[in-house]
């Protein structure tokens, strides 16, 4: 007999909620309910920090300004806005069930997506960097992470998408970097608005097929729901919110970084290295758009942005040494702000 | 580590001179009575993906054989560093948290995880001790993940 993939639409959930829900499935999964495939929308707008993003990735002031809350999950990624524009997807598995190997799980687990993606003609594909696309556009945020013994991915259908807003709810370093980020989300990040039942639809028949399931409407089980009351509680508390620690740097030392992903090798960076200021957007490895401020550049500031306009970060150190002193302060306010891990 | 300790099993830097756990890849090097180092072996990061973040319970946790002590974060997905012994986490690497990639370029040196003191030392023989099971396993382990596609050839 096949197994149950366990359905459950939960609609409109409040911000904690369209959180907790999902997570509550995730202790119900590793403790022996049914992979599940589960379904909400944010009743109201809000902001979610990936399981290691730092709090001060995230505008608070901007954010209680606006009524928003600002949550943490337990996968990963980068702090997203969120609001009833988006489809909030979550499909849960025992960790028995996947792949050990991470990007085989990841890919496992999203290409059901994809396929119901194109199930309502949007030509969507998974790219190398297992981000779901079309073109060179990303259409749908993912993150993945363990809960005890369940591996749960979870991602959006963006029917709308608020750029200027994605960018504002976010600590940028300046308003160059606010501009670059804007311009990067616009260009980079794209909503599908196709008829949200009809992808409900098509992910409950992909996902199915793939996991050789059964799809089966169900609700959550006694346990779900008590967790969901513990979770509540645990994502409302400071400690919850203030992540997992992570060691601080000394005041004072090193050049001051701000660096920004919008999407896989998209990012904008902001760094300041003895006077030196560098705001840039990066895509596919080679400066994009750039901002120098530096004593002593004598206004030939934009000369140098233009020069280094399409040069590939590994190339910039080279491009500055033409600008002396102030140049060499510039490289190094761009080689702090290298993407690394991003 | 000495140099005769580090052997290089089908491409991959393997230590001699400490124990494994073969599920979870992670490395128990004996630092005094009682105390151990913990790391993971580069097959275990290998598999993970490329590493973005690292945390760890804070210095004084128990430690429970099998549960977590920590997150690894790797294309987006948190998966949680199980530990291979029972004891008490004693300190964190900070360099490691604040440069993930510390573990992927020094797996057995710089990119230890925590050190901890051992509640059960009886634990420890459940580890692989011997070299010689030691290189079998992890040549074993690279063998099937090639196979499996997990691994690059």
């Amino acid at each position: 007999m096949t197994e149950p993939l366990r359905v459950i639409d939960f609609g409109c959930s409040p911000p904690l909620r369209s959180q907790t829900l999902w997570h509550a499935i995730g202790y119900g999964v590793s403790a022996g309910a049914p992979a599940t495939l589960s379904f909400t929308r944010p009743a109201a707008p809000y902001v979610c920090l990936g399981y290691h993003c730092g709090t001060d990735e995230v505008d608070h002031d901007y954010c209680r300004a606006n009524g928003l809350p600002v949550l943490r999950r337990m996968v990963g990624g980068g702090p997203v806005y969120l609001d009833a524009d988006q489809l909030l997807f979550q499909i849960c598995l025992p960790a028995r069930a996947v792949p050990a190997a991470r990007w085989q799980a990841l890919r496992m687990l999203l290409e059901p997506a994809v396929t119901s993606f194109r199930e309502v003609a949007v030509p969507a594909a998974l790219d190398d960097d297992l981000e779901i696309c079309v073109g060179d556009r990303k259409i749908c945020g993912h993150g993945a992470g363990q809960i005890e013994q369940a591996v749960v991915v979870c991602g959006n259908l963006i029917e709308r998408f608020d750029h200027e807003r994605a960018t504002r709810v976010l600590a940028l370093a300046d308003p160059a970097q606010a501009d670059q980020t804007l311009a990067l989300m616009r260009r980079f990040v794209a909503a599908t608005p196709v008829a949200p039942e009809a992808f409900q639809a098509a992910m409950i028949s992909a996902y199915a097929a793939a996991l050789g399931l059964g799809a089966v409407a169900g609700e959550l089980t006694g346990t779900e729901r008590a967790a969901v009351g513990d979770l509540d509680e645990r994502f409302t508390s400071d400690t919850w919110l203030a992540g997992p620690g992570r060691p601080v740097p000394p005041a004072g030392a090193g050049p001051r970084v701000r660096r920004v992903k919008v999407r896989a090798g998209v990012w904008t960076l902001s760094a300041t290295c003895a006077g030196a200021q560098v705001a840039a957007s990066v895509v596919r490895g080679a400066v994009d758009q750039v901002r120098l401020r530096a004593s002593g550049l004598n206004g030939s500031s934009h000369q140098a942005e233009r020069a280094l306009t399409g040069v590939p970060l590994q190339s910039v150190a080279q491009v500055l040494a033409r600008y002396g002193e102030p140049g060499r302060r510039l490289a190094a306010a761009f080689a702090a702000a290298e993407p690394g891990r991003l | 580590m000495q140099r005769s300790q580090l052997v290089i099993v089908a491409g991959f830097p393997l230590a001699l001179d400490r124990r494994y756990h073969a599920e979870t890849h992670m490395w128990v090097l004996s630092t005094g009575p009682g105390r151990v180092r913990i790391g993971m072996d580069p097959l275990g990061i290998e598999t993970s993906g490329t590493l973005a973040q690292l945390s760890f319970v804070p210095a004084g946790t128990e430690l429970i054989a099998g549960r977590p002590f920590g997150q690894l974060e790797a294309a987006k997905f948190v998966g949680p560093l199980v530990s291979p012994v029972s004891g008490a986490v004693l300190a964190t690497n900070d360099k490691v948290a604040v440069d993930a990639g510390l573990a992927e370029r020094h797996p057995y040196g710089a990119g230890w995880l925590i050190d901890a003191s051992l509640s059960a030392a009886g634990e420890l023989p459940g580890l692989l001790a011997d070299p010689a099971e030691i290189s079998a396993w992890f040549a074993a382990k690279i063998a099937d993940y090639r196979f499996r596609g997990v691994i690059a050839q």
